[in-house]
């Protein structure tokens, strides 16, 4: 391993992508998307952080897992596919420093982005607000950076592992659909098992010790749930959060770290042995 | 160890599942020559190349170079190379300038070379430019100046002319021989016979991954015993039928075309066979000989390996 070529590697992957058209379309409407959310939190003018962060997650799990997919599902294929990977690695460089660069990189395009999306939506709304909850927010952004650092990683590590790009793109699509669906099926098992959703909403019944598992198979769901834990929130659209003692920001967060290390300590051992 | 050998492969087997891609393929590249590697399309040839390279790793057998044995991780050998694959294309967003900087600082070469090299592909007018809106021919040009960078001793190009027009061939041709003069030894495949005719000291002509013959272009017109053409032009029409030329003692094959006599001869006996059809009462006008191409040994090669 050699910083030096990683930090080269990760350098060009950022000045390469951080142009990249539809990351600054998306940035952008996140930008509009996080004000405009505020606005309507605060009936017509802009309200306050707390009441915007139920808005803020749904924004943040939807389009941070998208620009990670977008930026690391071709990054392997994608290269491999028009030759630049092979002069790449041609020159005096390892292959666990192309991998490392590539995904610290993509992950300084990631701050980049929601220091740009949700940072200068922030800006704004702490200008038009008094109490400002700006612990909370930070948390919220560098939680959204890393539920993008993670889907950069499942994604990269597709990339390693397929070979062809539109094969990535499939996987990326995949792994999105995955982390927003798994809380339906955990719904449905817990319909299915006697459970109901109405008294979840009155109060009546809360989700049983094992349904606060999927927290740590859906990073999306993961992610939102620690950011409201972030801002002290307790209950979401009338459904109280009545968590066991073991899911915490602490266990929630950790189980995201483990999400965007594992993918890539195998997107690394894959792509040592892969033909370019 | 042959020290001679800047390049050599030995037993290099390569299967992609079923498909054999190299087949039990040793080849070798002497220091300071130019070197063509051809093969019809499938034949194996990038395969070959990107495992020389390290890229895609043999099923079987060994590459050396410089002596060395290569694998993807050898940083020192790799410093010696540089390499143009087929058909590459490079990021997007960044300017040629920001390319090349990024392969000078991955070599660690000063990246004071970049407008020299810009300049010598022809490419100083685009420098700011993305090179998404690039052509096909300028970044081929642009994988060229990329080869350059760290004046290495060994080049490594696949059809290195592809895309580019006539002129920019031209200026790749010319290129190639200069960095041979200055001491570098250049491995290229082509399908462009003529190019690699006019270059190359050796060739290795390849076909369903395994070695049909490697040796300079004139011994292998020798030992395939390939004999030049003689192309006769008459007045008027050739009032006289092949028969009567293919007497004569080292004709091989004639063919007649309205003013035009094609003759396949030995060619030692040349200005012989010219005198003895004009002893036939032709009137040649004009000829021309056309000694054995590239071309001529790549299609008896395949012939004979079918």
């Amino acid at each position: 391993m050699n910083a030096r070529k990683i930090m080269i590697i990760a350098k060009k992957e950022f000045m390469d992508n951080v142009r990249n058209k539809w990351l600054i379309v998306i940035t952008a409407i996140l930008l509009l998307m996080t004000i405009a959310s505020s606005i309507a939190a605060g009936g017509g003018e802009i309200g306050e952080m707390e009441a915007t962060v139920t808005t803020l997650i749904t924004l943040s799990s939807m389009f941070l897992p998208i620009i990670g997919i977008m930026l690391g599902y071709g990054t392997i294929t994608g290269e491999v596919e028009n030759g630049a990977l092979s002069v790449v690695l041609s020159y005096p460089v390892k292959r666990i420093d192309v991998i490392l660069g590539k995904f610290l990189g993509l992950s300084c395009v990631i701050f980049v982005s929601v220091l740009s999306g949700f940072g200068i939506a922030g800006l704004v709304i702490s200008l038009a607000t008094s109490a400002t909850q700006w612990k909370g927010y930070l948390l919220f952004m560098l939680l959204a950076m890393l539920l993008g650092m993670l889907y950069v990683s499942l994604s990269l590590f597709f990339s390693a592992i397929l070979k062809r790009r539109a094969t990535s793109l499939g996987a990326g699509i995949f792994i999105f659909f995955w982390g927003m669906i798994i809380g339906t099926i955990w719904i449905g098992i817990y319909a299915a098992t006697g459970g109901s959703i109405a008294d979840l909403y009155t109060g009546k019944a809360s989700f049983p010790e094992w349904f606060w598992y999927e927290l740590f198979l859906s990073p999306q769901d993961g992610n939102q749930t620690a950011t409201l834990l972030a801002f002290g929130i307790k209950k979401i659209m009338g459904i109280s959060l009545d968590m066991p003692s073991w899911v915490n920001l602490g266990t929630i967060i950790f189980s995201q770290l483990l999400w965007t290390v594992t993918p890539l300590i195998l997107a690394i051992i894959f792509f040592r042995r892969r033909d370019i | 160890m042959n020290k001679e050998y800047v390049i050599e492969t030995r037993d290099l087997t390569k299967r992609f599942g079923d498909v054999v891609a190299v087949d039990n393929l040793s080849i070798n590249v002497r220091k300071g020559e130019i070197y063509g590697f051809l093969g019809p399309n499938g034949a194996g040839k990038t395969t070959t190349i990107k495992i020389i390279l390290g890229l895609i790793y043999p099923t079987e057998g060994e590459v050396y170079i410089n002596g060395e044995k290569m694998h993807p991780d050898n940083i020192e050998i790799k410093k010696e190379i540089g390499f143009l694959p087929e058909r590459v294309s490079f990021y997007r967003n960044l300017t040629p300038v920001q390319t090349l900087n990024f392969f000078c600082e991955l070599k660690e070469v000063d990246k004071s070379i970049v407008p020299r090299l810009l300049k010598e592909m022809g490419l100083e007018n685009y420098a700011n430019r993305k090179v998404g809106t690039f052509s096909k021919g300028m970044i081929q040009l642009l994988g060229f100046a990329q080869a350059m960078i760290g004046s290495p001793s060994i080049y490594i190009l696949d059809e290195p002319s592809s895309g580019l027009d006539a002129r920019w061939v031209k200026t790749i041709r010319e290129k190639i021989r200069y960095l041979n003069e200055k001491g570098a030894t250049v491995m290229f495949s082509s399908h462009i016979l003529s190019e690699v005719q006019a270059l190359c000291d050796r060739v290795c002509v390849i076909d369903k991954g395994h070695l049909i013959a490697e040796d300079t272009i004139e011994n292998l017109n020798k030992k395939l015993n390939i004999k030049p053409k003689l192309i006769i032009k008459v007045g008027g029409k050739a009032k006289i039928s092949s028969k009567d030329i293919e007497e004569i003692e080292g004709v091989d094959n004639v063919e007649i075309k309205d003013n035009e006599i094609t003759v396949v001869c030995d060619g030692k006996r040349k200005l012989q066979i010219i005198e003895e059809i004009k002893d036939k009462g032709i009137a040649i006008e004009d000829f021309q000989t056309i000694e054995p191409s590239v071309e001529d040994v790549f299609v008896k090669l395949l012939e004979e390996e079918k």
